[in-house]
């Protein structure tokens, strides 16, 4: 039988990894025989996520992603510690909520520091030569939000625009290399922030029974995003690169 | 920053037109106080104050010195 999305031999690195869909992304890679490597700012939940992964030869490393001068040391290091990578996944980014008239310059470039500018200085840097094997794959995780208005998220919501036109350049140029790379967009999915919206709203709630009722399939489990994320990782989707993957339930229709 | 500069602050915040607000006016009066000028207020209070308004301590806010209480 033949098994198209089994990553045996294959080392993944994962930036975000220590909480919501980057976690099980992890987690799920793993299982597919991935050995994974974590960056996350928080060692003791870095920690946690490699205690529930499946096999061995996992690592992680602790960095602060919006500190994107430090990105190149960690990559040249992360490479020289366990050889040339197969995939990167980058599933780092914050959610704010910042009305118009708080969104003061300072607010949006630190936004986009992590959302947009560690992306990116992290693509760079992975696409290095001597730094990938061949057909590498990268997955950005974006949302859903790229696409759709909302009150106070100017600055997420074009973060993760940005994020999905910046695929659609790079893939061009990086084809070149080898190199295919996309981004996945999730709507809301059952991770911290759901459960922040439940508390704020109730399961009951209109805002609970409207969003359901646009995003008709259900409230997305991460592990629905993470089969996303290995589909596009593995050679399944080799002609696939540029494109901005919705995991929705349905909302991009509604 | 006084009780003066608070106010402004907070009249800033909310987008009203100075000298709208004493410590004693009341929430539920103020047109402008809605679900917006509130989230605006949570990024305010954690900005300038490191204040993390949660929707509770929101819920029970009766008159701006209320607010003016956690501005410090």
């Amino acid at each position: 039988m033949q098994n198209l999305i089994d990553f045996s031999d294959k080392k993944v690195l994962i930036a975000g990894a220590s909480s919501g869909i980057g976690k099980q992304i992890a987690i799920s890679l793993s299982k597919l025989g991935a050995a994974v490597i974590l960056i996350a700012r928080r060692e003791n939940k870095l920690q946690e996520v490699i205690s529930q992964l499946e096999g061995k030869e996992h690592s992680y490393y602790v960095a602060d992603l919006s500190q994107t001068g430090e990105i190149e040391g960690l990559v040249k290091k992360i490479v020289a510690d366990n050889g040339k990578l197969d995939g990167m996944v980058y599933s780092a980014g914050i959610a704010a909520t910042l009305p118009v008239n708080m969104l003061k310059p300072e607010k949006l470039l630190s936004l986009f520091q992590i959302n947009y500018f560690g992306f990116v200085e992290m693509v760079r840097q992975v696409s290095k030569k001597g730094r990938y094997n061949d057909n590498m794959r990268i997955v950005g995780i974006s949302s859903v939000a790229s696409i759709r208005g909302d009150k106070s998220k100017t600055a997420y919501s074009s973060s993760k625009s940005a994020m999905d036109s910046a695929v659609r350049c790079m893939a061009k140029e990086l084809a070149e290399k080898g190199i295919c790379l996309n981004t996945v967009a999730p709507a809301m999915t059952a991770t911290e922030l759901y459960d922040h919206f439940l508390e704020k709203y109730g399961d009951d709630s209109e805002s609970s029974t409207t969003l359901l009722k646009r995003q008709y399939l259900g409230i997305i489990q991460p592990e629905d995003v993470a089969n996303a994320v290995a589909f596009l990782l593995s050679p399944a989707a080799r002609f696939i690169t540029g494109i901005t993957l919705p995991v929705d339930g349905g909302l991009t229709t509604t | 920053m006084d009780m003066q500069e608070k106010i402004a602050l907070l009249e800033e915040t909310l987008e009203l037109d100075e000298g709208t607000l004493t410590a004693e006016t009341v929430l539920a009066d103020v047109d402008e106080y809605d679900s917006m000028a509130k989230l605006s207020l949570i990024v305010m209070m954690d900005d300038e104050f490191g204040v993390k308004l949660t929707g509770d301590v929101i819920k029970s806010f009766v008159t701006v010195g209320d607010i003016l209480n956690l501005m410090k």
